[in-house]
């Protein structure tokens, strides 16, 4: 364990999040590496920080290495406040973890935890349904339904440039759609969340990405509001809740939008 | 609907069990930075940086719409027709299908580093590249 010189150091000590001193490791989830380190808590005063000791000289980033910094921080959520570190952080011993990182941030890390006591990320994924969605952009705008028209049966190498025209019309309008159910989404959560941030979207098909920072004793009420809407939308947008997880999104020195 | 495999087994709890592609989606770019706290014992290791792509609208999202357009407008035509309309269903189902998968393997393409996407050192997982 020990960084006493600058000698080549083997291992690293991983380190998934910053908790609350009085946790207790609950689950033998395996930590990131291969094998998998051994998840351990480091504790300074009031605070506490998941850590495992991990091979320097194999590279992060296995889906299994990304799925274990998730589920290791999110398997606390909804239990604890957590602040989740970016993937990849690695500090020399757990005495560098407990005094450079807990022991000299103490008042920011103990008023960030204190702000997030009670509270959980969640987050709303949708996705159109492609068929769903052509349809409604064909019936709403004429120049999309013209320019079908007009490719109907048509040589395709001689509609590309109508084609190209089309695609940018209905993107276009998807991506206004996003808007606007993304406002609708924000709108039916708005008494039931503390905070929330606009993800980008990750697909052409997206039609809401948004994180929220929730009270995690109205799981219930945020549930409620996406069975409403995925109701609503029934057909169109396929619609999912995740979490409680973390509070990614809302953490971090970089203030989102501002 | 979550198409990626969940490798590593465990279920994460909560109402929708995460998929890789939602691990991407949270835990790559958010998440406090180390570095802000802590430098003096910071220690380099490889990432495999992952390139969780971000929309960007191309000749070929236009494309690939005008194509979607056209397989709508032949399921749309052949409803009518009592003998085909199983077929189609079932090719409509299967393109639904690709698409998801084709997704997926972009995502898992992108983990895997590809040699070509790996990146060495610079521990902050960076996507300097856009």
């Amino acid at each position: 364990m020990a960084a006493s010189s600058q000698t080549q150091q083997q291992t690293g000590i991983y380190v998934y999040g910053i908790l609350p001193g009085d946790i207790e490791l609950a689950s033998d989830i395996p930590g990131v590496g291969d094998p998998p380190g051994e998840v351990r808590v480091v504790h300074s005063a009031d605070l506490a920080a998941l850590v495992s000791e991990v091979d320097l000289s194999r590279p992060l980033g296995s889906p299994e290495d990304l799925a274990a910094h998730k589920e290791i921080l999110d398997a606390s959520a909804a239990d604890a406040p957590v602040l989740p570190m970016r993937f990849g952080a690695i500090l020399a011993s757990e005495d560098a973890v407990a005094h450079e990182l807990l022991e000299e941030h103490r008042d920011e890390l103990a008023g960030a935890l204190e702000e997030l006591d009670g509270l959980a990320e969640y987050v709303v994924k949708g996705r159109y349904v492609e068929q769903a969605i052509l349809n409604e952009v064909l019936t709403e705008n004429n120049d999309a339904a013209r320019l079908r028209d007009q490719m109907r049966g048509a040589d395709p190498d001689a509609t590309r440039d109508a084609r190209i025209q089309l695609g940018e019309i209905i993107n276009n309008a998807i991506t206004q759609k996003r808007e606007q159910d993304t406002r609708a989404l924000g709108n039916a959560m708005t008494d039931h969340c503390e905070a929330s941030l606009v993800r980008d979207p990750t697909h052409e098909l997206d039609a809401v990405h948004v994180a929220f920072l929730v009270r995690v004793d109205q799981e219930k009420d945020i549930e409620d509001v996406v069975n409403d809407l995925s109701a609503k939308w029934e057909g169109r947008v396929q619609l999912r809740l995740l979490g409680p997880m973390a509070a990614y999104d809302f953490v971090g020195a970089t203030e989102p939008e501002g | 609907m979550t198409t990626a495999t969940q490798s590593g087994g465990g279920v994460s709890p909560g109402p929708s069990p995460a998929g890789l592609a939602d691990v991407i989606d949270t835990i790559l770019d958010k998440g406090l930075v180390i570095d802000a706290y802590v430098r003096v014992s910071l220690v380099g290791i490889e990432l495999l940086t992952i390139d969780a792509r971000i929309v960007i609208a191309s000749v070929d999202t236009y494309l690939r719409f005008a194509e979607a357009v056209n397989r709508l407008d032949i399921s749309q035509e052949k409803e009518g027709l009592p003998g085909l309309v199983g077929g189609m269903q079932e090719g409509g189902a299967k393109h639904k299908t690709k698409g998801a998968l084709e997704g997926a393997a972009e995502k898992l393409r992108d983990f895997a580093g590809d040699g070509s996407e790996r990146q060495t050192a610079s521990r902050r997982g960076s996507r300097e590249e856009s």
